[in-house]
């Protein structure tokens, strides 16, 4: 059973990062929410090239395999390739790894709205594939079951995610 | 929409891409393409291999023979956001002329008719692979491909054409 909290700041988890994330607000997850039931039949894609997509048949995977029986911190971000997601977000996480496992977390996984070819690209220039998991989601269904999205089409992205931080209890 | 074809005026439309600053700005079609003589290639996503390996070579590497040929403008449009694509393009440092401009919305590839719904991919709708020569925003060539293979969108082929 995966639980989460939501945190538009931070936590003692990740002080360090939290510096770095915008505002508090108020989504549909929120202290409690059991993720996998709020976002039933929801699939995410994971990072990979194109020969890796032909090779698995392009499948997804659905979030109930990434978070069944695991304790998974997942961060969302608007844009892979974008100033502050590269320069400020994705990096903390990267270095601090090692402070997340010692803490019991399986897994941290990094989600934006591109698709799994670009997060992939983008993760492999911030070097950080090896230390966390990168997923798309190219169709922002994952984001908007949970009402996570935001619209910036004023900075000509569209429809992207929130910036936040889910991690269990 | 019916897919753009030869003696078809192209529609204007706006298109996205970052300046010196990494500010995103935006460019009208026709003011890039008006009374000149422009290529617009179009490929189904940055950072896939087709798009990245052949098709975007191919037309870096003979834009200077395409300017001898009269060609003012190489443009090449996906359906990406601007910053993606700024990203993308450094990734041919080797490159003078190709304008890379993003088409985030799919608003312009819907206006030419050669969108391509590449969801089960995990892209999304994108854009069909093409090129277009365009003279004086009339189209005197459309290399139109089904899909995402590479045959008739390659620069070797629209060279023949001029």
């Amino acid at each position: 059973m995966a639980s989460a909290m939501v945190k538009g700041g931070g936590s003692r988890l990740i002080k360090s990062v939290s510096a770095a994330l915008g505002t508090r607000f108020y989504a549909k997850v929120a202290t409690g929410t059991d993720i996998v039931s709020a976002a039933p039949n929801v699939s995410l894609q994971k990072a990979r090239t194109w020969d890796e997509g032909i090779a698995s048949k392009f499948s997804t995977t659905p979030l109930k395999d990434i978070f069944k029986d695991k304790k998974v911190v997942i961060f969302g971000l608007p844009g892979a390739y974008t100033g502050v997601c590269s320069n400020k977000h994705v990096p903390p996480y990267k270095e601090n790894i090692d402070k997340f496992k010692a803490k019991g977390i399986d897994s941290v996984i990094c989600v934006a709205v591109n698709d799994p070819y670009t997060m992939n690209a983008w993760a492999e220039k911030l070097q950080a594939k090896e230390a966390i998991d990168f997923y798309g989601d190219f169709d922002g269904s994952f984001h908007k079951s949970l009402d996570l999205v935001t619209d910036l089409s004023g900075a000509l992205l569209g429809t992207r995610s929130e910036r936040y931080i889910i991690y269990p209890p | 929409m019916a897919p753009i074809a030869v003696g078809s005026v192209i529609p204007d439309g706006t298109l996205a891409y970052l300046d010196d600053d990494n500010k995103p700005q935006t460019v009208s079609i026709h003011s890039l393409a008006a009374a000149k003589k422009v290529i617009i290639f179009g490929v189904p996503g940055a950072f896939t291999p087709t798009c990245s390996l052949k098709h975007v070579p191919g037309f870096i590497e003979r834009a200077e023979e395409l300017k001898g040929k009269g060609v003012d403008e190489i443009i090449c449009i996906s359906v990406n956001d601007p910053f993606v694509m700024n990203s993308w393009a450094k990734t041919f440092p080797e490159n003078k002329h190709v304008k890379f401009l993003a088409d985030g919305a799919a608003k312009y590839t819907n206006a030419l008719g050669l969108e391509l719904d590449l969801s089960d991919k995990g892209l999304g709708v994108r854009s069909k692979r093409f090129a277009l020569l365009v003279e004086d925003l009339k189209v005197k060539v459309a290399n139109v491909e089904s899909g995402g293979e590479f045959t008739i969108s390659s620069a070797e082929e629209i060279i023949k054409a001029l």
